[in-house]
């Protein structure tokens, strides 16, 4: 991002702290618009850095602005993050990621750590875990691990983080945070790659992160950095938050399709911090009212479906479709089908995008109401081996995706 | 006597003979307008069918969402369609221009008549294939959101704004023809207000119960969900 249009105030906030070290962005505004405890927390995990680090940290501004406790220790720096989307939506999110890193290219920082959950289970340790490797470690993207319950992040669950793995061949749990640590050299990689012609416009720089950072062997680690704290699920608006979250992995997919195509297999990154116990789920899921919304739109989205997937997945959705509740289940070949031939669909426009994306809500509906009833009972070790024979499935299917992406008229069984 | 008739009958004859050959060079003009328009046919038309096979056209036109067009093209084949319509187009052009060569007052008026109402005929078509493409982006829209939002009329309703928008397609264009002229709008206009007039009626009086009870599900739904367990981040 290019920071063209600053602000003079903010301007003169950043030239008073040029040669700072790391730049710590907090998204969210946490109780009443104050970021409680926001500078201490930095400051906090700063010190306990073994060496000496001078941080800056940047809030938002946009409700003219934040209260934060500043002093002479940690420079804080006030800019409008959020441009009128919610910061919990996945845009909102992306788009305050890029004004971070504008500002750390800009200051000139060896590292950048964003936080974008809610304040009121973020530590110091969190700030700690994410900036620590980029700093001292020479790592340049520290992703997150959050300590979750088999029911939290089940879009990074059945497609962000399995289509990444399978793609870069990078195990990781979150792959576009939203909470990350990057070093100012991926930093300057992404900016540099969002600003180029033939990529403007394109992915968001959060989005693209690991290709950037597989596309020049950059290294990755992940930080555990225990639970978080998440607003309950906007059934409502389902396909808005997939469309957001689905649209720029499949962007990045096309500009990157040169090198996802000659990654084979995986393999785990390194991970620091301890692992904190998940916390526990507040009920069970609710799998016949998914099954419901699943049914619906094999009645009506047939038509659309049919010009993105091939007939085999289609009959597989209606066999599902007519299964009573307790034999409801999707196997994960139809599952990374149906993710792989969205994602050629959305390459090769079959049909409007947006139409494309969100008509995906329902088979996604599907899989959760499928992993639900499988996982009903199941514990933290049967979960996480479920999602490695999923993860599996999409390396599996891999070669499928290849052939299709380079041949997309071929004979589509 | 005799000779009289026989020199009236000649009269006949003579004027009817040059009456023929005045239409002689007309004829032979109306027939090489013919042949040259569809020599000039035959190469645009294959000139067109050789480039949108080159652009995969067919494939193109089931991906822009006209799968129907190809059920009722020749070979079911939408290149094959347009390449025949454009030579048509051609040919007729050059019939008209073939006719226009007799110099009768009457066909020059014709044509002359038919080459202003063209333009208005190319409107009506353009306004019918843009209200046909606008009513099946619309009624896909409306399809996907309203299964999203778990409507179970989902389909009715898509349909519905399918025909409201081909109905707006339909009457614009016989506006375009001057076909119908005032009866087109009153139609129109009693048409779309009954529309409106009746879903207020059926919402406000009929279905009140209906609407009130799939109100309540749908709050109660909503309630229902903020103590979902689900995190889809």
């Amino acid at each position: 991002m290019e920071l063209d249009s600053v602000p003079q105030p903010a301007l003169e906030q950043m030239e008073r702290v040029a040669g700072a070290d790391l730049v710590v962005g907090i998204l969210r505004p946490g109780n009443n618009g104050v970021q409680a405890g926001a500078a201490a927390m930095v400051r906090e995990a700063v010190e306990g850095f073994p060496h000496p680090t001078r941080a800056v940290l940047v809030v938002d501004d946009g409700g003219g602005g934040a209260k934060v406790e500043e002093d002479q220790s940690l420079p804080v720096v006030r800019y409008k993050l959020v441009d009128g989307n919610s910061p919990v939506s996945p845009e909102g999110v992306y788009g305050a990621c890029e004004t971070v890193f504008g500002i750390g290219r800009k200051i000139g920082v060896r590292a950048c750590t964003v936080i974008a959950s809610d304040l009121q289970t973020v530590t110091s340790a969190w700030i700690d875990r994410l900036a620590r490797p980029a700093l001292e470690m020479e790592f340049d993207l520290v992703a997150p691990r959050y300590a979750r319950h088999k029911w939290e992040g089940l879009i990074n669950r059945s497609i962000l983080s399995p289509l990444i793995r399978a793609l870069y061949g990078k195990r990781i749990q979150n792959p576009v945070g939203p909470d990350i640590g990057i070093s100012g050299r991926l930093m300057k990689a992404l900016l540099e790659e969002q600003a180029g012609p033939r990529t403007a416009g394109a992915a968001s720089p959060v989005a693209s992160v690991i290709s950037t950072a597989a596309r020049a062997n950059f290294q990755i680690c992940e930080a555990e950095v225990g639970a978080r704290q998440q607003p309950p699920a906007d059934w409502m608006n389902l396909s808005t938050l997939i469309a957001q979250i689905l649209k720029p992995a499949f962007l990045d997919m096309e500009r990157c399709a040169a090198v996802w195509q000659r990654v084979r297999g995986s393999q785990a990154v390194p991970a620091f911090g301890a692992v904190e116990p998940a916390p526990e789920e507040s009920g069970p899921v609710d799998a016949g009212r998914l099954i419901d919304s699943f049914q619906l739109g094999v009645k009506n989205l047939q038509d659309v479906w049919g010009l993105v997937l091939p007939p085999t997945v289609l009959l597989e959705i209606r066999k599902l479709a007519r299964l009573p509740a307790a034999s409801f289940r999707m196997a994960d070949d139809v599952w990374v089908s149906i993710v792989y031939d969205f994602a050629l669909a959305h390459r090769i426009r079959t049909i409007n995008r947006e139409h494309l994306l969100r008509s995906f809500t329902p088979l996604y509906l599907g899989w959760i109401a499928s992993y639900a009833l499988e996982m009903a009972a199941a514990g933290p070790l049967e979960v996480e081996a479920r999602l490695e024979g999923l993860a599996r499935a999409y390396e599996a299917g891999k070669p499928y995706l290849l052939s299709r992406w380079r041949w997309p008229d071929r004979f589509n069984p | 006597m005799w000779e009289q008739v026989q020199q009236a009958l000649s009269q006949s004859t003579t004027r009817v003979v040059s009456q023929v050959a005045s239409l002689l060079p007309g004829t032979v003009a109306l027939l090489l307008a013919l042949l040259i328009s569809v020599v000039v046919a035959l190469v645009v038309g294959g000139v067109l069918r050789r480039s949108l096979n080159g652009i995969n056209f067919d494939e193109r036109v089931m991906r822009w969402g006209f799968p129907s067009l190809a059920e009722w093209s020749p070979g079911k084949s939408p290149t094959r369609l347009a390449a025949l319509v454009v030579a048509w187009i051609v040919i007729f052009i050059g019939f008209a221009i073939g006719v226009s060569a007799f110099d009768l007052t009457l066909t020059s008026a014709l044509v002359v008549r038919f080459f202003e109402y063209l333009p208005h005929v190319l409107a009506a078509i353009v306004v019918l294939l843009v209200g046909h493409a606008i009513a099946r982006f619309m009624a896909r829209s409306v399809l996907i959101d309203a299964v999203n939002m778990n409507l179970q009329y989902a389909r009715l309703l898509a349909t519905g704004v399918r025909w409201m928008v081909m109905v707006l397609a339909v009457t614009m264009a016989l506006e375009h023809l001057a076909i119908g002229g005032g009866i087109i709008r009153l139609a129109f206009g009693i048409l779309f207000g009954g529309i409106v007039l009746a879903l207020a009626l059926a919402v406000g009086l009929g279905s009140k119960e209906l609407v009130s009870r799939s109100l309540e599900r749908e709050a109660h739904r909503v309630a229902e969900e903020t103590e979902e367990p689900v995190r889809h981040l």
